[in-house]
């Protein structure tokens, strides 16, 4: 094995990570790294040095991943009883006001500093409920807009909303507990 | 009331809200409490999110 595709090999790892995190489903990830690696070895000329090897590999992984949501789409947006749980009811009491109040997460720039969060902030994306994952990966890893998920995905954007707006509230919710209430308690 | 506008805090995450829309967000923050913090959660995650996405995060 040459240079080239035992660098591109070693970071299979984190690359399956990505697409675990964006798909939800072990084999589309095996599928969507396999694809990747594939075209990376396959055209190592198109590599040219310019980015990190390891950013270059997850720009073919984005549209690889892409690819497997088109192939898969009926499948993807399958709801689960998670998806479709409403926090509302949890967070608020009946006159509509925080039955707890939000806390004050302080300097992003002083928390984003530390690398524990980017592990917090990972474990709780992938305990999204999995339409939810996809979607909210879709938006903010992938970064596509609106009308292209929704097309992606054959879902309106009122769908998608209610499905960010879940996941967001659940993901404030794991970062409060695993995170900003898990640094203050004492060790 | 806060859960109104938590929907819309989040809905402008993902639309452009109207002119009455921001207003009636504004004008609750004036008085409320506790919305702030949770609008600049959503901040926090937003900043957080572009990070990641940048490369930031666990090898």
């Amino acid at each position: 094995m040459n240079d080239f595709a035992a660098q591109v090999q070693a970071l299979r790892p984190p690359l399956l990570r990505f697409a675990r995190n964006q798909l939800r489903n072990d084999a589309w990830a095996e599928d969507a790294v396999s694809e990747t690696l594939l075209a990376a070895l396959e055209k190592p000329q198109s590599f040219g040095g310019q980015s990190q090897l390891k950013t270059w590999l997850v720009g073919i992984l984005k549209h690889k991943v892409i690819d497997q949501l088109r192939r898969h789409a009926r499948e993807a947006t399958i709801l689960s009883r998670d998806d479709e749980a409403d926090l509302d009811d949890q967070l608020f009491v009946d006159n509509g006001h925080w039955r707890e109040a939000p806390k004050d997460w302080g300097d992003p720039e002083h928390q984003l500093r530390q690398q524990q969060f980017f592990d917090v902030l990972e474990l709780c994306v992938t305990q999204l409920p999995p339409t939810q994952g996809r979607v909210f990966m879709m938006r903010e890893w992938l970064e596509l807009d609106t009308a292209e998920v929704c097309q992606e995905l054959a879902i309106t954007s009122s769908n998608l909303w209610v499905l960010m707006h879940r996941a967001r509230l659940r993901l404030r919710e794991c970062l409060q507990d695993r995170w900003f209430d898990a640094t203050e308690r004492p060790r | 009331r806060c859960r109104h506008v938590t929907r819309l805090v989040l809905e402008a995450e993902e639309r452009p809200l109207s002119a009455t829309e921001r207003l009636g967000v504004w004008l609750h923050m004036l008085i409320c409490k506790t919305c702030p913090n949770f609008a600049r959660q959503v901040r926090f995650m937003r900043i957080a999110m572009a990070r990641w996405r940048s490369g930031a995060g666990p090898e």
